[in-house]
């Protein structure tokens, strides 16, 4: 059991279209994106069980970890 | 007439008369409503060389077509009139729950013109529509007077008020409705104020014919259900636009001490999780919306409650000020709610304030004692409340924003005045993102992120690139985001939830029963977007290229401090963008529409090309 990442919206197109990745534990979730090829500057929200962290947060085993980007600004 | 109130309710403040007219089914056709219809009407009724404050200007207040359904994200309304701020195009909207009310009592739009004698209110009760005796209310803070309005009508009346400084004609002052929500920039308040009109209060009972039901039923709650299972959702729901202030700050986008940096080094003290643990009290949505983004707050250290701040307020008010106590940004909130100012352009105007003060060009006698520090959140509560009383030489000063201070104050502080057309930036620094920059050069009422917002495609495609590519993604974004303020719909629920764009035409052409495209309603966007350009051309002696310079703060000076350090963007790849623009607009060289360009867009015999 790894962690599994959810790319919300536009974030798809940096993952073929896969809207889960099932990926290894022992990352943090910046280094996550950068192996999957989501730039990280483009996600804004990093969410864990509804709650924001950071993207230097290193998701445990079994946990799900959304990934945001802002298109519409405030 | 379905999907629409059916009339238009005119009310002569000069000489209290009150007429219903039918709504023209050709108009709405062309210009939907909401937005568009209040610059159809800014274009034909008021007549050019207006005095903004004086009688001929008007005050447009309307609804669009969704507004007040089932369609997710319904509260939405418009404001639009002469801006006293710009001199050009005023169109503010704002949530709530007044335009459903609006509509339920069979109105697409108010006009509101000449100027009462004494202080008045307008009470709309269906079709009895009242002009009442203002003047015990006249100096009112805005929630004590919703408050007040409510105990004496009733729960079901939603009321829209201005305060103080919309009486003292504040360039920048707004009008204020549900104890929080606002229609914020370019002056809309100080209208209402030099019309001598304290509020507006309404209730409606009817209800909005829909051309057929099952069909607009079944999009709206399919539409709805889109939203609420969204991935979004949740982040949304619980953080509010504060979310971004995080990602802004990382990005070198969060406006500090005045724009100049987009990194603020007590940013994580204003980010949205110490919001929400510290401040929240409670979600609050407006009419319709799955997802209430509005926080209703508590700071304890200044014992007030307050909606907010958002992140516009956040970045304004507190890293644009180097405040980065998210209290004091609650109580600057708070302040600006009740004194009916609009937070974007007071933070402008304070934080210019600040700038010429620690650079020695304004003194403490000038600020009237004020330690005006970046940072000193003691100074600017006392200099918000003297903005909107216009109390002392500083406090008048800043009440005519930051064009006409800079211009008085001189000695260079224009060159960090930041603003476009007059009206003060909104809460993203722009040194290294053309895109955005460009955006805020072009938008119809000045610098101000609601029609497009880019700063994503910007870091997604390079930030200083410099391409027709770019223009072309402001453009589309300038038609899509206002084009739900012509239906009188949030846009929030399509830019941050990702609803598809493909439920809108399909509600609309049910809701009406006329057959709209996706494409038919871009269309009408884009010839709303060129009358605006026309309204200012109409109304601003020598209108051209030069208004869309941009503010002198990102193409002349670096940015100082975090990933956008040192970076600007050179004056000629501004002025690159705005060739690429004018040309994919079908503009001319000058900025202003060709004649081919308007007759396309069905506006010549209009604007008299």
């Amino acid at each position: 059991m790894g962690v599994t990442l959810i790319p919300v919206g536009f974030l798809k197109e940096y993952t073929a279209g896969q809207d889960r990745l099932e990926l290894a534990a022992g990352l943090t979730v910046a280094e996550m994106l950068e192996m999957v090829g989501i730039p990280p500057a483009l996600v804004a929200v990093v969410m864990r069980d509804g709650e924001l962290v950071s993207k230097d947060y290193q998701p445990q085993e079994g946990q799900t970890i959304k990934v945001i980007a802002i298109m519409g600004g405030g | 007439m379905n999907g629409y109130g059916g009339h238009i309710l005119r009310v002569n403040l000069s000489n209290g008369t009150i007429t219903k007219e039918p709504t023209p089914a050709e108009v709405v056709r062309g210009y939907l409503g909401g937005r568009g219809l209040g610059a159809y009407l800014l274009w034909t009724e008021v007549p050019q060389g207006a005095d903004p404050l004086g009688p001929d200007n008007k005050l447009f207040i309307s609804t669009g077509p969704l507004s007040g359904t089932l369609f997710p994200g319904a509260g939405k309304m418009d404001f639009a009139t002469k801006s006293p701020l710009t001199g050009g195009y005023a169109g503010a909207s704002m949530g709530g729950m007044l335009t459903a009310e609006i509509k339920y009592a069979g109105y697409d739009s108010i006009i509101l013109e000449g100027i009462s004698p004494k202080p008045v209110y307008l009470y709309i009760d269906d079709d009895t529509v009242e002009l009442r005796h203002a003047e015990a209310y006249w100096g009112m803070g805005s929630f004590a007077l919703e408050k007040k309005l409510k105990d004496e009508l009733g729960e079901e009346f939603q009321i829209a008020t201005i305060g103080p400084a919309g009486e003292n004609l504040i360039k920048y002052a707004c009008i204020n409705h549900d104890f929080g929500r606002q229609a914020g920039r370019g002056g809309v308040g100080t209208v209402m104020g030099a019309k001598k009109l304290k509020a507006i209060a309404v209730r409606g009972s009817g209800g909005i014919p829909i051309a057929n039901v099952a069909e607009f039923t079944r999009v709206a709650k399919e539409a709805y259900r889109a939203c609420k299972e969204a991935e979004g959702f949740e982040a949304w729901t619980r953080y509010g636009t504060m979310i971004i202030t995080s990602w802004c700050d990382e990005n070198g986008a969060l406006p500090t001490r005045n724009f100049q940096s987009g990194s603020f080094e007590q940013g994580p003290n204003i980010y949205a999780p110490v919001f929400r643990d510290k401040i929240v009290v409670t979600d609050k949505g407006c009419f319709g919306c799955p997802t209430p983004c509005g926080k209703y707050s508590y700071s304890k250290k200044h014992d007030i409650y307050v909606e907010g701040p958002e992140y516009e307020t956040n970045g304004m008010l507190g890293s644009d000020l180097g405040i980065g106590d998210i209290e004091d940004i609650a109580r600057a909130n708070q302040l600006c709610d009740e004194l009916g100012l609009d937070t974007i352009s007071t933070g402008g105007a304070i934080a210019w304030a600040m700038e010429c003060y620690e650079k020695g060009i304004l003194d403490r006698e000038q600020t009237g004692g004020l330690d005006l520090r970046f940072g000193n959140a003691e100074a600017v509560f006392p200099l918000i409340e003297r903005i909107a009383r216009r109390k002392g030489w500083l406090g008048n000063l800043l009440a005519e924003g930051v064009k006409r201070a800079a211009a008085e104050v001189g000695q260079g502080s224009e060159k960090w005045a930041v603003h476009v057309k007059g009206m003060e930036q909104s809460a993203y620094d722009t040194h290294d993102a053309t895109s955005m920059l460009l955006a805020y050069m072009t938008t119809d009422v000045g610098a101000h992120h609601n029609r497009a917002w880019a700063i994503t495609y910007d870091i997604a495609v390079g930030r200083d690139k410099v391409t027709p590519e770019k223009a072309a993604k402001v453009i589309e974004l300038q038609h899509i985001r206002p084009l739900m303020d012509c239906l009188g719909c949030c846009r929030l629920q399509w830019v941050e939830l990702g609803l598809s764009l493909d439920y809108y035409a399909p509600a609309m052409t049910a809701l009406t029963g006329v057959e709209y495209s996706w494409d038919d309603l871009l269309h009408i966007s884009e010839r709303v977007w060129n009358l605006t350009r026309m309204i200012w051309v109409r109304e601003v002696e020598g209108f051209g290229r030069e208004w869309d310079a941009p503010p002198p703060r990102f193409v002349e000076e670096p940015a100082v401090g975090g990933v956008t350090d040192g970076k600007f963007t050179p004056p000629e790849a501004a002025q690159q963008m705005l060739d690429f623009y004018y040309q994919q607009r079908g503009w001319r060289k000058n900025g202003i529409p060709t004649r081919e360009t308007l007759g396309r867009l069905g506006l010549a015999e209009l604007v008299g090309a």
